[in-house]
């Protein structure tokens, strides 16, 4: 099994009222689909498994064409050598979980078939289960069931459609840790959808963001995080603190510009020679978790240490367990521009104790030019 | 109970249980056609299957008779090959039960083939298997109550099937006078006795047969 799976997609689906315009390709092991529902992510991933077919395009998958529309290939699903884990996981219910894992092996000798139902059971911690039916079983073995069931024909790609959509926060999140385990165990390229920002940022390779029916985004998942493309996808995965300025200067190493009444300096991406026209409009935005509360008990903050201060009294805050987040109106004249507040501020709920937040509202912050994060429009 | 009434049961019987052989047969594959594929026809198809259930049976009778009477569409041409007819023969009340039950069961297995998740025959199909083999290992037995359900329900219909048996296969006491015709001669000719006990017989068999699809159906649940 190759650790590197290529696939090479460009396809057209049209739906009344929707269309599907997609091209893309991938050489990283975790492919992650990610965007709203119903921007066609998981459209795609049943064009590549061969369930939907195409008006136009071709996909190519590990050099062998699984759809042409130019030729008129079109490769049944059953010859495509995809593993595909279901929204739900779409067990047999009236299989055992033994009957599941060896599904796809019916055309295998029938001592090679259990040999390797148990050697992927074993692998996937899933021994001792192979009598019982799919229902009796919690949400994280009913997950490696069906991760089993796909992985046991030993495919040349792995496709997962929202795979923990259906559970509850605090399982969640483990069957994500078991699930990035499993992938990067089995080594095994895999193209994986979800509209969870966390879930696409821990089992990423690369990002491929989609916007109804589009590709906005494709990318390393760094990069995707850090330097979203366009305000579309700073919005698409919930980015705090999404602000409106304008500009004042730019040079290839920074971007001044104006917001609030405040002169803010940031840094600007010397390899994307973003260089717009002073007076012309911004977006950026600074991570809650970045902004830096100055403490009254310390010096007098100086411009080598804090840069960027501005003033503002905290409106409103919410205990989020470890940390305490802060709404921040600014010492401004003028409507504040978020909803209420002008910023958000993360602190940890220590801090939050030590410094007497609840009581004393009035503070000072700063932002280091690194964390404000231009976005070109 | 004499004789003829044990004949008109056992008759009916028989009917009965080859309509729901036929059913099964020709009803399940329809079900699963309608259910899952889209080809020219189709709500033809449908309209044509599902009619005897609003028509007044005496009208599925009629087009009976005009498909394969003596002089029908297709019964002439079988009339001069073989010099035999099917109408007025004990055939004729197997084939207009079969009729008359078949909406019921494609209507109820079809139901069930869709209600089955289609993720699961997507899965099968990524595993290898083929349409067909997918219909037989995971669509069909998921849908299994359903079916049978359907199967019941169209056994009792064709126990009961009157006006398209008395059309196709007319009323001969001992050879097409199934129970619900019996019935009919036996209060004509004032024998209330009689229709009094093929009533009873007839309501008892009903009962069970329902009470059978109710357990069905509940299971299915």
């Amino acid at each position: 099994m190759s650790m590197i799976g290529r696939v090479d997609l460009a396809i057209v689906k049209r739906f009344p009222g929707f269309t599907l315009d997609v091209a893309w390709t991938a050489d990283e092991g975790v492919v992650v689909l990610f965007g709203p529902s119903g921007s066609g992510k998981s459209l795609t991933l049943r064009c590549l498994a061969g369930l939907e077919r195409p008006d136009q395009g071709r996909i190519v998958v590990n050099g062998r064409t699984f759809f042409d529309a130019a030729t008129g290939v079109d490769l049944p699903p059953q010859q495509r050598r995809i593993g595909y884990v279901f929204q739900g996981y779409a067990l047999f219910p009236h299989l055992t979980v033994g009957e599941n894992i060896a599904f796809g092996l019916r055309s295998r000798p029938r001592a090679e078939q259990r040999r390797r139902a148990a050697e992927v059971m074993e692998r996937l911690e899933l021994g001792g289960l192979e009598n019982r039916a799919p229902r009796e079983l919690s949400g994280g073995q009913q997950q490696r069931v069906a991760l089993g069931r796909a992985l046991a024909v030993d495919p040349d790609l792995l496709l997962l459609d929202e795979p923990l959509s259906a559970l509850d926060a605090p399982l969640r999140r483990q069957l994500r840790d078991d699930l990035e385990r499993t992938l990067r165990d089995w080594r095994i390229p895999a193209v994986l959808v979800t509209h969870d920002l966390s879930e696409a940022y821990q089992l990423a390779d690369r990002v491929i963001v989609y916007d109804h029916g589009r590709v906005i985004q494709a990318s390393s998942k760094t990069e995707f995080l850090w330097q979203p493309s366009s305000e579309r996808v700073a919005r698409l995965i919930d980015m705090r603190n999404l602000l409106a300025g304008t500009v004042v200067k730019a040079a290839p190493d920074r971007i001044q510009l104006r917001w609030r009444g405040q002169l803010l300096e940031a840094v600007n991406s010397p390899a994307r020679a973003y260089l717009p026209a002073p007076g012309s409009p911004i977006a950026f935005f600074i991570r809650p978790e970045y902004v830096r509360l100055i403490r009254k008990d310390r010096m007098a903050p100086d411009d080598h240490h804090h840069m960027n201060v501005m003033r503002g009294r905290v409106v409103g805050e919410a205990d989020q367990g470890a940390t305490w987040s802060l709404r921040i109106r600014l010492d401004e004249p003028g409507a504040p521009v978020q909803d209420g507040y002008d910023l958000e501020v993360e602190v940890p709920s220590l801090v939050y104790e030590i410094l007497d937040i609840k009581t004393d509202r009035f503070w000072e912050f700063s932002i280091h030019r690194g964390s404000i994060h231009v976005l070109p429009s | 109970m004499n004789a003829e009434t044990l004949t008109a049961l056992r008759l009916s019987i028989q009917v009965a249980v080859l309509a729901t052989a036929l059913n099964a047969l020709v009803g399940i594959p329809l079900a699963y056609l309608l259910a899952k594929r889209r080809f020219w026809g189709r709500t033809a198809l449908d309209l044509v299957v599902t009619l005897p259930l609003v028509l007044p049976p005496t009208v599925t009778g009629y087009y009976l008779i005009v498909l394969l009477g003596r002089r029908g569409w297709l019964g002439a041409p079988l009339y001069e090959l073989t010099g035999w007819t099917v109408a007025f023969t004990w055939y004729a009340a197997v084939i207009a039960s079969t009729v008359m039950a078949l909406p019921l069961l494609v209507r109820t297995a079809r139901a069930a083939i869709e209600s089955v998740d289609s993720d699961l025959e997507r899965a099968a199909f990524t595993l290898g298997r083929p349409e067909w083999r997918t219909a037989l290992e995971v669509t069909l037995p998921l849908a299994r109550n359903g079916i049978l359900a359907g199967l019941v329900l169209a056994f009792a219909r064709a126990l009961g099937e009157f006006g398209a048996t008395l059309m196709l296969a007319g009323n001969i006491p001992g050879k097409t006078a199934t129970v619900p015709l019996a019935i009919y001669s036996a209060v004509q000719t004032g024998e209330s006795h009689q229709a009094a006990v093929l009533v009873l017989a007839l309501t008892v068999l009903s009962c069970i047969v329902l009470v059978a699809a109710g357990r069905l159906g509940t299971r299915s649940a």
